[in-house]
């Protein structure tokens, strides 16, 4: 444990660490939980979802278009992409087994990773220079914070908030609670039943945009796989927080990244061998006192 | 509607079927003794997944701490092969039975996602350099010249006075094996133990009010299908006299639950075709472009549709194309 | 009567089944008069396909090759099938080559753990295991336990001698932290490195390893530059390099950088600079043994321009990647030792000429490199440049360096 003012700083370089890649675990777990509250499936297709958004990015930028127009141009893409994966692909098994639409997502894992590198190559790139935010970095006491780290933070920050008001304070929200709470009561009040899962799909899938462009510049560089390691840890921190909770989820995520870090710098027998292994048994371990995550609701069973 | 699901339902299992006869390279004992050890472990996935209800991401483990089971028994003790194979089971059972106490407290998609993280972190655990003496590490362990193993350094085999090839030996094993299981199987799922798991699955609620000991099933049920991935995980490692970590990676346990779902859960029909669709079909894929990207963009493509024309696997076609027959009977 | 239905045996013998057996005893599997069938293996599908450029380009020189004629009249086929990048998948595969397809011999299979896992029972077999894609040391080294068997490039230890041996000469007092990927790869460098050292090698201060499977590697960077070291070895694969430059850059740490071969074509080095803006990168130092396609000084070379070419007629990948030069590097060599088999090339005279290489014009390697081998050298490709990253470009500097494990 620290003791000297620089071993303070080093613990805050490694806290301060773990939050930025924290907040890119917690968007993507983010969408993890829409995608499970509209649908009641776990997306493994989130990820490379998330990644192809990024090199569709990639590809506006490099055809000349600035970055902040093809930013909001391909959360667009991402939005209708996932309302039409959803139409298409999820709708004619909504009504099969959960599992059936858990393979179905692994399937177009697989098929998304295979296009990636058959569109783009599975050589590495960089983003165009002009990032998300300037790379600019500030010295706190002995600990650098880049521009970037708060930017993505505050941009997760705002993205849940977001969310809370659509979901809390809007018709739609209403009304995207409402269907996923109950299908076949929101149908006889007028709910739009089918439009509201596949919204869910659409928002999940423009935040995993956001997920990708900051993991691009963030976890540099862009490449097929390179939301796989993220998406375990999305996966983690989505059932840390509980599946049904927004901000579960971003609590899970911000969690996690500190723990990892924080178990690979101080307890020495963890190292970088074991932090994957022992995070996961932490997370066990919560589960077991609440089984359905630390801000998740105990589904109640009817008869 | 009523036409036209039956009529595509037949025509994906005819494309299915002449996709496995017509691969360019003839099936191999090599391909058939693969496709036996997928058999097994869907077999035993099925057992907790589709008749219990528990979903399981992580059955690589159980073939992993199998095939480890088998690796160090022949390599440090010098056991028999084949006398290991019911000892990696017992040591996969056990495995599943210490996973799946915790499992108990977990429904639904929670206990994926956890079993999922133990497929993800058996690689790690295996490689890590303070039991690398026990595990061999990154390397592995290799079998290829052990005198404890059948036809060591793949050489012919003696098998009641007739002489085989090693691969054709192992191919000949396994689906023994697969064979015995499969009837293991059978026995526990029709009788009280199998009602007890199909309770259990179609309501926790209602079998515990007719006396079902919900937790001792569970259990039992997770240990039985980890005993059957152990199975599956000696005889992987016997066939290609070889264990390393990334043997059992993530991807592993990800492709036993599709094989399992493209056979079809809760029905033992379409465990071979679902066993031939993990053997085969990326084979296949490559066989359409190496070029990059392709085999992959084939294979998930192949899947989805799959799943979209057999929702309930390859079993459940057969039970809808056969239904109008049988009903008629 | 009964004579003539004799001699008539006799013809149809001659004809049909003599000369079979003549061809039996005399070729191996896989060689017939027209061609010659090789097989490896290499990741085609998953997390690890960057790879497969290197069987891909060596399949571009095979058809450049066959489409002048081959090798004494024999085309050169190349089957490589995916192993996923799973060692028990790499058995499967090779056996199926060596019993099925019935290759001649394994050529340029891909990965360490990989080729250590198919090496006992090609040996057992006696099926050539040609030009393994590993640095591993064991390869060469034990030749005498698997005669069957021969890598390519240079070692890992090899390379990391290069630069231990680099920083006693002009840095012995530096203080060295090590970020690696914790598997064999990133071990025999540090041993390599602290073989350079030699007494130097207590300088080493720090390291930290990571999976090949992690996200990102910003907690272990934080942590090595705590440890107040002024020289940081990255001995990882391009994402990890491109991630510690980053890093290093953000946390306002200014060390020395040296960059293992594996991550330092002038394309990984333009995206870790961020094309420029990152300081950080100008003078970093690596080695240097195959032409990068990339680096403006071998725009004119006629190697170059020959790789282009195929690549443009007979490759299908991204030319400006490296690994396809490596591919048609190997198949170079391997076309050579080809020819000095002869015109019947069996296994063991194919494994005897992969034996006794005595390469000078390999167009893909640096110049005045040779590609030698000899009974007591088994590593082909052993020499190699240190180069020094310039605005933008490298630069060599120094005579080439014997790359020894």
């Amino acid at each position: 444990m620290p003791q000297s003012a620089t071993d303070v700083a080093d613990f805050a370089q490694q806290v301060v660490s773990g939050l930025s890649s924290g907040s890119i675990y917690a968007s993507v777990a983010l969408a993890i939980v829409i995608v499970y509250r509209s649908t009641g499936a776990v997306n493994f297709a989130q990820g490379e979802m998330a990644t192809f958004t990024t090199f569709v990015a990639w590809t506006l930028v490099d055809h000349g278009l600035g970055y902040w127009g093809a930013f909001a141009l391909t959360l667009l893409i991402a939005f209708a992409g996932g309302i039409v994966l959803e139409r298409v692909l999820i709708r004619p098994v909504e009504d099969a087994p959960v599992l059936t639409v858990v393979i179905l997502t692994i399937g177009l894992f697989i098929a998304l990773n295979g296009l990636m590198n058959w569109i783009w190559s599975a050589q590495v790139r960089s983003f165009p220079p002009n990032r998300p935010f300037p790379t600019r970095t500030i010295d706190v006491g002995g600990v650098a914070i880049s521009i970037q780290d708060i930017g993505i933070v505050a941009v997760t920050l705002a993205l849940v908030f977001a969310l809370y008001v659509l979901f809390q304070h809007t018709k739609v929200g209403l009304a995207l609670r409402a269907a996923a709470l109950d299908r076949d009561s929101s149908r006889l009040v007028g709910v739009r039943v089918g439009w509201m899962l596949a919204l869910g799909w659409g928002l999940a899938a423009a935040l995993g945009a956001v997920a990708g462009l900051f993991t691009a510049a963030a976890f540099p560089p862009l490449e097929p796989n390179m939301m796989r390691a993220v998406l375990i840890y999305a996966f983690a921190a989505a059932v840390l927080g509980g599946l049904t909770s927004p901000v579960g989820a971003v609590v899970g995520g911000l969690a996690l990244g500190v723990t990892l870090n924080l178990l690979s710098a101080y307890v020495d027998f963890v190292g970088t061998q074991l932090r994957l292994p022992v995070a996961l048994v932490l997370i066990l371990g919560v589960l077991l006192v609440r089984p359905a995550g630390l801000f998740g609701r105990v589904a109640v069973r009817r008869v | 509607m009523r036409v036209v699901r039956p009529v595509v339902t037949v025509l994906a299992v005819a494309a299915a079927v002449a996709a496995v006869f017509l691969t360019p390279r003839w099936v191999s004992d090599i391909d058939l003794a693969e496709m036996g050890v997928w058999f097994i472990a869907i077999l035993g996935l099925n057992i907790v997944t589709g008749y219990t209800g528990q979903i399981s991401l992580g059955h690589g483990a159980f073939m992993a701490a199998g095939g480890y089971a088998t690796a160090i028994l022949v390599a440090d003790h010098g056991v028999r092969d084949l006398w290991t194979i019911p000892l990696a089971g017992l040591v996969g059972g056990l495995a599943g039975f210490v996973v799946g106490v915790p499992a108990l407290r977990l429904t639904g998609l929670y206990l994926a996602l956890v079993t999922f993280g133990l497929a993800v972190a058996t690689p790690q655990l295996l490689k890590w350099d303070k039991i690398d003496g026990f595990t061999g590490g990154n390397g592995g362990i290799q079998l290829f010249n052990e005198d404890a193993l059948l036809g060591k350094g793949f050489e012919d085999v003696e098998v009641l006075g007739h002489s085989l090839t090693f691969t054709r030996a192992v191919h000949y094993l396994t689906w023994a094996i697969a064979g015995a299981l499969l009837l293991l199987a059978w026995l526990i799922l029709r009788g009280a133990p199998g009602r007890a798991f199909r309770a259990t699955r179609d309501s926790e609620i209602a079998a515990a009010a007719s006396g079902v000991n919900l937790a001792a099933h569970k259990t039992a049920a997770f240990a039985i299908s980890a005993f059957y991935a152990g199975v599956a995980g000696a005889l992987y490692v016997i066939a290609a006299a070889f264990v390393s970590p990334d043997t059992f990676p993530v991807s592993l346990s990800l492709t036993l639950l599709v094989g399992a779902v493209v056979a079809g859960l809760g029905s033992l029909w379409g465990l071979v075709a679902g066993a031939a669709f993990i053997t085969f079909a990326d084979d296949l894929a490559e066989n359409v472009s190496t070029a990059p990207g392709v085999p992959d963009t084939v294979y998930g493509l192949v899947l989805v549709v799959l799943v979209l024309l057999l929702p309930t696997g390859v079993a459940g076609g057969l039970r809808r194309l056969l239904s109008p027959l049988t009903s008629r009977l | 009567m009964g004579g003539r239905i004799l001699l008539f045996v006799a013809a149809v013998a001659l004809a049909v089944g003599i000369p079979g057996a003549f061809a039996g005893s005399a070729a191996d599997p896989g060689v017939t008069s027209g061609s010659i069938l090789i097989g490896g293996t290499t990741p085609l599908s998953g997390s690890a396909q960057a790879f497969a450029s290197v069987a891909k380009g060596a399949n571009a020189y095979f058809k450049y090759v066959n489409a002048r004629g081959g090798v004494f009249r024999r085309k050169i086929n190349y089957k490589f099938v995916d192993d996923g990048y799973i060692p028990a998948e790499t058995i499967r595969q090779t056996r199926q080559l060596v019993q099925e397809d019935k290759v001649f011999a394994i050529f340029n299979s891909l990965g360490t753990e990989h080729n250590l896992a198919i090496r006992p029972y090609l040996n057992e077999v006696e099926v050539p295991q040609l030009f393994a894609a590993t640095g591993a040391t064991t390869m060469g080294r034990d030749h005498g336990q698997f005669p069957w068997t021969i890598a390519y490039q240079p070692t890992y230890i090899a390379e990391g001698a290069m630069y231990g041996s680099y920083i006693r000469r002009t840095m012995p007092t530096r203080r060295i932290a090590i970020l690696y990927q914790d598997d064999d790869y990133g071990k025999d460098l540090i041993n390599g490195l602290r073989r350079g050292l030699g007494a130097r090698a207590s300088r080493i201060v720090a390291r930290e390893g990571h999976a090949a499977t992690d996200d990102n590697v910003e907690s272990q960077v934080a942590k090595l530059k705590s440890s107040g070291a002024t020289v940081l070895m990255l001995f990882t694969t391009p994402k990890f390099t491109i991630q510690a430059f980053q890093y290093v850059n953000k946390l306002g740490w200014k060390p020395k950088i040296f960059v293992n071969a594996v991550s330092s074509a002038s394309n990984i080095m333009t995206i870790s600079s961020s094309r420029g803006e990152n300081k950080r990168v100008e003078g970093a130092i690596s080695i240097v043994f195959l032409k990068d396609p990339n680096d403006p000084k071998w725009a004119r070379d006629p190697g170059i321009k020959l790789y282009r070419q195929i690549m443009r007629k007979y490759g299908s990948g991204n030319p400006k990647d490296v690994y396809n030069v490596y591919g048609m590097s190997v198949a170079y060599t391997f076309v050579d030792a080809l020819r000095r088999a002869g015109r019947n090339p069996t296994r063991r005279s194919v494994m005897n000429a992969a034996l006794r290489l005595n390469e000078t014009k390999n167009p893909f390697v640096l110049p005045g490199m040779t590609v030698r081998t000899s009974a007591s050298d088994h590593y082909p490709l052993d020499q190699a440049r240190l180069e020094r990253w310039s605005r933008g470009k490298w630069i060599s500097f120094g005579g080439l360096l014997k790359a020894r494990s």
